[in-house]
């Protein structure tokens, strides 16, 4: 072979070996350039793959497949709505941010819904509360509302499968769909809130689709209607068999019914609810939780027809006459509630006139004490000469009964304005200490028969001595406690000599203050003890007495009770201990003697009478034992420090009243 | 203790020529033995992707129709398929062997090395009939998971792919030589049974006419 031809043909096979490779790459073209490169999809940190939104859209936003199949052939559920994505409050979030297993798409597995809303929230809310321009501070809220949750009855683990809650955040919101503040989606979800709940709570949403409330909102889309979580909250769900969840419901119907919550607060049921107690009728014990409906509905728990059985679901004695009591009874309704409202102007009156009268009684007696002292008049004790004669002024059994009738008072007080000013914090912490409502009421109750009882057995002794000394009693004689005109005689005069107009009045064996102090309980008694009785035993005296009777004792127990604890703890001390004369105590009810010099300035007529008819040696005695006078005036302190302390509690309660 | 202390003082001596030589010796074996250690552990992605150019052609752009086009490919499938041969649980001509020499780093670099590349398309020949019927079976059966036409992805890479290559593997999954992706048979029945057996060629076609 020539070496010519030879080389040619190296040439060409050389040639042809170069096309082979120049042809096809400068046939080549390349991806488009405006994708980039397949690593840009990827996080160049993490190297995790970054999945848009759209890339989710293509399958999950096809509104002409809104189902797929699972792998066992199942239908799921697929499509969310990207305008409604856009328009939420996570709008601007990628799908990933809160899908976070969903790492393939395709997905190579079945994607398992698993969004951890609390922490995202929690983080981002950690991130940014400090932030000026307070763009997040929505999340404040947010925040407080995943703490209520997360104590909650939802947020428990769930009675068959453990391995979840309850209900979780997406089972009531919609994700895709929380709206802004003010925005449609939300008023659409405040409206939805019923179906949403009904998805777990089947048989209470088809009782509430009944009832007054479903009715407008399920069917009139009335949003200013309630809906559950304006009574069940919205987070901080309780099991609605808890004392928990019965108070709060109750509570949250005062939001908008908030004329019959004041007045169902004035009433004994109220009052216990409000010291934390669910003992007494709360709201839906009466009008029906889920059914609630007007009482013009023949279905409804409060038409006519059907209010004695609602009763006796409590009351189980309950009679015809339990019909006409006023639950929501409002002592201020002149128009609607006369009667009671007649009761609580004569209560009020004569609290105020009582309380009037024996404070500027008071504040003149200690202005006119005080500008004698300093002037060196006045019962003065001479303490170069201490008193070593005494007069007897009050027998053993007064002095028990005293005692023991101060103690059951003070009692009945505390106990009493527990229910009177539940709206305090201190009638809450005094019923928690003492055992519950029912404990208190039961001590109540013993205090109230142990008052009586002195009370009865008092009139018996006293009764048993003016027969005993019937032939000589002398039913305005000096040591007899029924008033004459001289009380009123010497009470003219006092005021005359706090004044400064005239000297001060000498009195017999009882000062007009000591009668007073001594008649007042017979009113209170007897309004307080036949009201007591009443509402002692309401399925009893329902048999004879009307509802609103109810009503009235309620009012005038309360009302009554109030006066008597004002003036024993504040006009009763100062006439017998806190004058500047007595201060800072009289224990002449315990040791039941007074030093003769006293007597003789506090009692000078009746002091001249003894001496001139020569009987008073048959009362005098010696001077109490050491032992005598600290146990007296322990027991004096004692009850001195209990009853203004009572009367602290009781004028916070009054100061604090709600309208 | 006393015996001890004795020890300590008799080998605080000045150390003699032979002990260095000793201590010498010991640093070279010691250098020998880690040496190639220290050599193998630096091979890159892309050294190790050079090796496939063979094949995929330089950078993973194919030249050979039968050989897939693997620039810019998806590096998480890239992983998966290196994986699935490894285990043998993919049909394979001779990947498996080969896979067998990577550890999961290793095909984690060459992941990423051909994610950076471009591909690189080569003109075939193709049906424009097939391939415009093939854009609509697409269309309707296949474009949710190979989004953009089949365009490089989670799903792989069909666009622009060599059509034998295509062809040769919708073989193996109708054969059941390789193992249906999810929801994909599903897909590719609703295919073929509506446009019968044209599909598979109408689809190839399609991929094949994107250049």
């Amino acid at each position: 072979m020539p070496s010519r031809i030879a080389s040619t043909g190296v040439v060409c096979l050389l040639a042809a070996l170069l096309g082979s490779i120049i042809v096809p790459v400068a046939a080549a073209t390349t991806t488009d350039a405006d994708q980039g490169l397949m690593i840009d999809h990827f996080d160049p940190e993490t190297g995790k793959r970054i999945i848009p939104n759209e890339r989710c859209l293509i399958c999950h936003g096809d509104d002409q497949q809104k189902t797929d199949v699972r792998d066992d052939g199942s239908p799921v559920q697929i499509f969310v709505h990207r305008e409604q994505i856009e328009s939420s409050v996570h709008g601007s979030l990628q799908c990933t941010s809160c899908h976070v297993t969903i790492d393939r798409v395709p997905h190579r597995e079945a994607p398992a819904v698993i969004v951890g809303c609390v922490e995202c929230h929690r983080e981002t809310w950690a991130e940014h509360k400090d932030d000026p321009d307070g763009e997040y501070e929505r999340l404040a809220v947010v925040n407080e509302q995943i703490d209520s949750y997360l104590q909650s009855i939802h947020a428990q683990p769930h009675a068959l499968d453990q391995s979840h809650t309850n209900a979780t955040c997406y089972d009531c919101h919609q994700g895709h769909n929380v709206g802004e503040l003010g925005s449609i989606q939300r008023a659409e979800f405040r409206l939805n809130n019923p179906e949403v709940c009904g998805d777990c709570h089947e048989a209470q949403l088809d009782e509430y689709r009944t009832s007054t409330h479903g009715k407008l909102v399920l069917e009139d889309g009335d949003s200013d209607a309630a809906v559950c979580s304006d009574c069940h909250t919205t987070h901080d769900i309780a099991p609605a068999e808890t004392d928990k969840a019965k108070l709060a419901i109750t509570q949250n119907c005062g939001n908008c019914h908030e004329a019959a919550q004041r007045t169902y607060f004035k009433s004994y049921h109220g009052q216990v609810h409000r010291l934390g107690y669910t003992d007494a009728a709360k709201c839906h014990d009466c009008h029906g939780g889920h059914l609630v409906k007007g009482e013009d509905d023949p279905t409804s728990e409060i038409h006519a027809d059907n209010r004695l059985e609602n009763c006796r679901n409590c009351h189980e004695e309950a009679n015809e006459n339990f019909l006409s009591f006023w639950p929501h009874g409002d002592a201020h309704d002149r128009e609607n509630y006369p009667e009671l409202w007649g009761f609580r102007v004569f209560m009020e009156i004569l609290i105020f006139a009582v309380m009037a009268f024996f404070w500027v009684h008071v504040l003149l007696w200690l202005f006119r004490e005080l500008m004698d002292r300093s002037q060196g008049k006045g019962f003065v004790e001479d303490l170069s000469k201490p008193d070593l004669v005494y007069f007897r002024r009050f027998p053993v059994v007064w002095r028990w009964i005293h005692f023991l009738f101060a103690i059951a008072t003070m009692v009945l007080i505390l106990t009493g304005t527990t229910l009177l000013f539940s709206h305090t914090a201190w009638a809450k912490a005094v019923v928690e200490f003492l055992g519950g409502i029912r404990m208190e009421g039961i001590i109540h109750r013993t205090a109230a028969v142990i008052w009586l009882s002195i009370f009865i057995a008092h009139l018996a002794i006293a009764t048993s001595n003016i027969w005993r000394k019937r032939k000589t009693f002398e039913w305005f004689g000096s040591t007899s406690m029924v008033p004459s005109m001289k009380d009123f005689c010497d009470l003219r005069d006092m005021f005359k000599w706090f004044l400064g107009r005239g000297p001060r009045p000498q009195f017999s064996h009882w000062t007009y203050w000591q009668k007073f102090d001594y008649w007042a309980p017979f009113w209170g008694a007897t309004v307080i003890g036949i009201s007591g009785l009443i509402l002692f035993m309401p399925d009893k005296t329902s048999l004879i007495l009307p509802g609103w009777t109810f009503n009235i004792a309620n009012l005038v127990h309360a009302e009554e009770a109030l006066l008597a604890a004002i003036f024993l703890n504040s006009v009763h001390f100062f006439n017998v201990h806190f004058r500047p004369e007595r201060f800072p105590m009289s224990t002449a009810i315990f040791t039941g003697v007074i030093p003769i010099d006293e007597f003789k300035h506090d009692h000078r007529l009746e002091y001249e009478r003894l001496v001139e008819a020569g009987e008073l040696d048959k009362h005098l005695v010696h001077r109490p034992s050491r032992r005598m006078s600290l146990a007296a005036s322990f027991i004096t302190t004692v009850l001195i420090m209990a009853g203004l302390a009572l009367l602290t509690l009781v004028l916070i309660g009054l100061v604090t009243l709600p309208r | 203790m006393k015996n001890n202390q004795s020890v300590i003082a008799a080998t605080a001596v000045p150390i003699g020529l032979s002990a260095r030589l000793h201590i010498l010796s010991l640093a070279i074996i010691a250098m020998l033995v880690l040496a190639p250690a220290w050599v193998c552990a630096g091979p890159s992605g892309q050294a190790m992707s050079f090796t496939c150019a063979g094949c995929h052609g330089t950078d993973g752009s194919s030249v050979g129709p039968s050989m897939p086009a693997i620039a810019g490919m998806d590096p998480e499938v890239f992983v998966d398929a290196m994986k699935a041969y490894r285990e043998d649980k993919r049909n394979a001509t001779i990947m498996n062997r080969i896979a067998k020499a990577y550890t999961d780093e290793q095909f984690q670099e060459m992941a990423w090395f051909f994610a950076s590349q471009r591909l690189r398309l080569f003109p075939q020949p193709y049906d424009t009939v097939l391939a415009e019927r093939g854009a609509e079976l697409h269309d309707d059966y296949c474009e949710k998971c190979h989004e953009q036409g089949g365009r490089p992805g989670d799903a792989g890479t069909l666009a622009g792919q060599w059509m034998p290559y295509l062809h040769f593997t919708m073989e193996d999954f109708l054969n059941g030589k390789r193992k249906w992706p999810r929801k994909m048979q599903r897909k590719v029945d609703a295919a073929i049974e509506e446009a019968g057996d044209d599909a598979i060629p109408a689809l190839i076609n399609y991929y094949g006419s994107q250049q």
